[in-house]
């Protein structure tokens, strides 16, 4: 990281220059999102079930690839432990319900029919979804009762305009995540919510880790300015931020790259939410408590009194 | 200034270990911290929390292993030999591991075990009418560890499958039931307001009819019916005659409500009974489907998720209109009307009185407290009923509801929103009667329309390679950190594997988790993010080398100065898990399970861990090393 650490103190500009490019990919995502809307997977839509049994067992994987030919990629197959009973949930959308008779041209396949395999329908139905409306409630509470709590957590230990960059850290993350999937159209499932967390806890992390040393530098500040302050608690904690997402982001890669189709979703929601956490850990939780004004004296010891002073830089 | 003695080369590990010896004495006059050592407790302790843990996540690596077993429906049945098994397995690409034949029967063992109920289905075709081909499951997990009480990690649905059950809900019946209430409300209305000569009665639409004499004032009792329940419509149909309608588009109502509370009833229930990664659909108009993962006896399940009860608190009567029956078969007479029902009950904790003899603790909400307040208050000494109704169905299909008389006790004290149900009989009776009571009660009966095992969701080869690709990016996370920081890395990555035994054996204690694979790759991720504690450290440590301080001091400050970073981290996500899991629900509640406990383990193995290997390995290792010169 030398060659980093040599660069002149311009860097400045390229957080500011971060920090208005994360502003333009907020309203890029919002955008997104309210013209195009998320692509809301079976769990939160509800749609239709459909079951259907074979004369004899057919691997799940042959199964899937069939019906993909039929009915597109919408859909999650499940069987019963013999194989022979099927069950296919559909959402409720125009495209999938058109054509309702794929069961028949299923049942004419060539694959299944060279090993005179008969497709048989049993039950058709319409299910709800997955997420009552009590569960969205209760999940937006949750969600509120825990920035409200991080934010009290973080301006005691911290100040407040720290605690407040984390949170918009963590809002600017989770905002473009979900504009990503909404500009990229990729399946939002509950599996998609579930890594949005993770991106949470990360985003968090990520925040308070470059924050922490901000304030240790402020504390034994002599006579350099906030901009130098925090340009060097980013550069000095820049190897540790590169190499905690460069070996998460190896291991999502291998995920997306092997596990395939089924965490697709989970694993670009993932993999660009680390990305962007990083970014927003350099371009907003520590510089934007610079915009809003950040005493640059808040955290000095009084290097006469304090038992600390030892660890002087 | 001692800490500057051991500076510079020299022997200074020796001499470190003579002047912690004295470690109290000099330690207030000291501007420094001293160079931190484990004492032998902390070692045990670390020791016996890894083995523990160890011995938690052990039975994960022994898989259930399924045999097929093939034999001859009668003694003149020639048993099929192996070779022929075999390669009747082979042509439609099963692989057999092995196969044990002799004259009865032949017991083959598959390679992968998900295969086998596939196999077992085309063996039996194959073979004919002659044969029987049955699966047996058996547990590989040996013995010790069974006795140890170590359970693996139950699988999600898309993993292992597990158990579906479609239920059907009987809005009708909750209907007639809300006919009836109506009914009982306009009946004492009139008694109240004490209108005598009117009859009232009831159709199988559910349209009540009121009556009459002409002459009889009926207003005081239709202004009060329309108070209670705005939504019904009066109609005076005839001279002597009222009529009161249910409106359909009331009913339509009704009926989505019915559904909505058993749907939520459900899901408190399944919640209840510690899984979290259950499906929980409505399914048409009056069905519920529920699919739970990892459930081994699926009849428990059922027991619990099928049952409605309700609980309901009268007034007792000499003579009243409504009876019921004690389990003795005594019977008690009531008010038509319950004082109060389940749905005000906020909590319910089964315990013990005095004596010893269990009993329900029940807390109720504002409501139910504010009606059994202004009742108990006005019937001190006067007998109360509790009574407990389940629905059950019976061998023809068609559901009963079934009443019983828990409890006649007598008012003693003005009671609140807090108070017992006592002389149950035993203590499991009292558990099931608070988890059904917690779970909520049902108004509408459920049946079991259909149970049936479900196979995973993802198919195999999914399955292992999401496995792989797992395993892959530990690998590699482990590779660089080993080459990153040398022996350092060395020290990360054996905290890292403790970090994956200790989460593992963690959540395997746990009798709710339930593994699926996104939840596979937010284990990993979360043991990533474990590596995150051990790189802020290692970084600092080698600030502080550059700074030119001697390794120990070095790795005192590393550790010391990365510490409260490392703790204001993980405690804003310790909070934001425990948020997600106390308000959350089904996958969201497993994945902040996960989530807490990985940094649980992160900070212990992390912060704890690391130090006493890196004390062990690095700095005495370096610290020889160098006093043998053989060190830069």
């Amino acid at each position: 990281m030398n060659w980093f650490l040599s660069l002149p103190m311009n860097f400045s500009r390229v957080r500011f220059l971060g920090l208005s490019f994360s502003l333009l990919l907020i309203v890029l995502a919002l955008f997104g999102l309210f013209s195009r809307g998320l692509n809301l997977g079976i769990d939160f839509t509800g749609g239709f079930i459909t079951e259907f049994s074979t004369s004899q067992p057919v691997s799940q994987e042959n199964m899937q690839r069939l019906l993909e030919k039929q009915i597109g990629e919408k859909f999650l197959l499940t069987a019963s432990e013999e194989k022979t009973n099927w069950t296919v949930r559909q959402p409720d959308d125009a495209n999938t319900s058109i054509s309702k008779n794929w069961l028949a041209e299923l049942s004419e396949e060539a694959e299944l029919t060279r090993d005179q395999i008969q497709v048989s329908a049993l039950d058709s139905d319409y299910i709800g979804t997955q997420i009552g409306a009590e569960l969205i409630n209760q999940g937006g509470l949750a969600m509120m009762a825990a920035l409200i709590i991080i934010m009290l957590y973080l301006s005691a230990r911290f100040e407040w305009r720290f605690a407040l960059g984390a949170i918009l850290a963590l809002f600017h993350d989770v905002i473009i995540i979900l504009g990503l999937f909404a500009w990229s159209q990729l399946e939002f499932n509950l599996t998609v919510l579930a890594s949005l967390l993770a991106i949470i806890g990360y985003s968090l992390n990520d925040s308070i880790i470059v924050a922490d040393r901000v304030r240790e530098l402020m504390r034994f500040n002599k006579n350099n300015s906030l901009s130098d302050l925090i340009n060097s608690a980013i550069k000095s904690t820049l190897t540790r931020t590169l190499i905690t997402s460069g070996t998460t982001i190896a291991t999502i890669s291998a995920v997306w790259w092997l596990a395939g189709k089924p965490l697709e979703g989970f694993s670009v929601a993932l993999f660009s939410g680390i990305l962007v956490g990083t970014l927003s850990s350099i371009c907003i939780s520590a510089t934007f408590p610079q915009v809003v004004g950040l005493n640059i004296d808040c955290y000095r010891l009084d290097p006469e009194n304090d038992e600390e002073k030892t660890i002087n830089y | 200034m001692p800490v500057l003695l051991f500076g510079k080369g020299g022997s200074y590990v020796r001499d470190f270990k003579m002047k912690t010896n004295n470690f109290k004495t000099f330690s207030a006059a000291q501007s420094r911290p001293p160079f931190t050592r484990y004492s032998k407790w902390q070692y045990i302790v670390i020791f016996i929390s890894i083995i523990f843990l160890l011995i938690n996540a052990l039975p994960n690596i022994f898989q259930e292993q399924t045999t097929l077993v093939v034999s001859g429906k009668s003694e003149e049945i020639e048993m099929v030999s192996a070779s022929e098994l075999r390669s009747l397995l082979s042509v439609k690409g099963f692989a057999v591991d092995t196969i044990h034949s002799n004259k009865d029967a032949s017991r083959i063992l598959l390679n992968s075990d998900r295969q086998s109920s596939v196999a077992q289905q085309y063996l039996a075709q194959a073979l004919g009418e002659g044969y029987s081909v049955e699966s047996i499951v058996e547990d590989t997990t040996p013995e010790w560890l069974k006795k140890l009480g170590a359970k693996p990690i139950k699988l999600g649905l898309d993993l292992s499958g597990g158990v579906l059950f479609i239920l059907n809900v009987d809005s009708e019946q909750a209907f007639s039931e809300r006919i009836s209430f109506i009914e009982q409300s306009i009946k004492s209305s009139l008694r109240k307001h004490k209108v005598r000569g009117v009859r009232v009665t009831t159709n199988n639409h559910g349209t009540i009819t009121l009556h009459h004499s002409p002459q009889v004032r009926l207003f005081d009792i239709t202004s009060e019916i329309k108070k209670q329940f705005p939504f019904l419509v009066l109609n005076k149909t005839k001279e002597n005659q009222t009529a009161i309608d249910y409106p359909e588009v009331e009913r339509k109502k009704f009926h989505q409500e019915i559904m909505h509370q058993s749907l939520t009833v459900m899901r408190g229930r399944i919640d209840e009974l510690g899984i979290t990664e259950a499906v929980t659909q409505r399914q048409g108009a009056d069905k519920i489907r529920i699919e739970l993962p990892g459930v081994k006896d699926p009849e428990e399940a059922r027991r619990i998720i099928g049952a409605t009860a309700s609980l309901d608190f009268y007034p007792v009567k000499s003579h009243g209109k409504k009876v019921f029956e004690t389990p003795d078969g005594e019977k008690v007479f009531v008010e038509p009307i319950a004082i109060f029902s389940g749905k005000h009950i906020k909590d319910a904790h089964a315990g013990r009185d005095e004596m010893g003899i269990p009993l329900v603790n029940l807390v109720l909400d504002s409501q139910g407290g504010d009606k059994m307040l202004t009742f108990s208050s006005q019937n001190i000494g006067q007998p109360m009923a509790t009574v407990f109704s389940e629905y059950y169905q019976n061998a023809q299909g068609e559901t009963n509801k079934l009443n019983r008389v828990i409890s006649v006790a007598t008012i003693q004290t003005q009671l609140g929103s807090r108070f017992s149900i006592t002389n149950l009989s035993s203590t499991q009776e009292a558990q099931e009667l608070a988890l059904l009571l917690r779970a909520g009660s049902l108004s509408a009966p459920i049946t079991f329309v259909k149970q049936k095992v479900i196979s995973a969701t993802l198919g195999e080869s999914n399955i292992d390679n999401g496995l792989a690709a797992l395993a892959l990016g530990v690998g590699f996370t482990l590779l660089f950190m080993a080459l990153w920081y040398r022996r350092l890395g060395i020290v990360a990555n054996c905290a890292l594997l403790l970090n994956l035994i200790c989460l593992l054996g963690l959540m395997s204690l746990l009798p709710g988790a339930v593994l699926t694979l996104p939840g596979i790759a937010g284990f990993v991720l979360t043991v990533g993010m474990a590596v995150d504690t051990n790189v802020l450290i290692f970084e600092r440590i080698k600030e502080e080398k550059k700074r030119g301080r001697s390794l120990p001091l070095a790795v005192e400050y590393g550790y010391k100065n990365a510490l409260t970073t490392i703790f204001d981290a993980n405690i804003t996500t310790l909070i934001t898990a425990f948020i997600l899991y106390s308000i959350g629900y089904g996958p969201v509640k497993g994945f902040a399970v996960t989530l807490g406990l990985g940094i649980i383990t992160s900070m212990f193995t992390g912060v704890f861990i690391s130090r006493a290997l890196t004390n062990l390995f690095y700095v005495e290792f370096n610290g020889n090393s160098k006093r043998a010169g053989a060190s830069s």
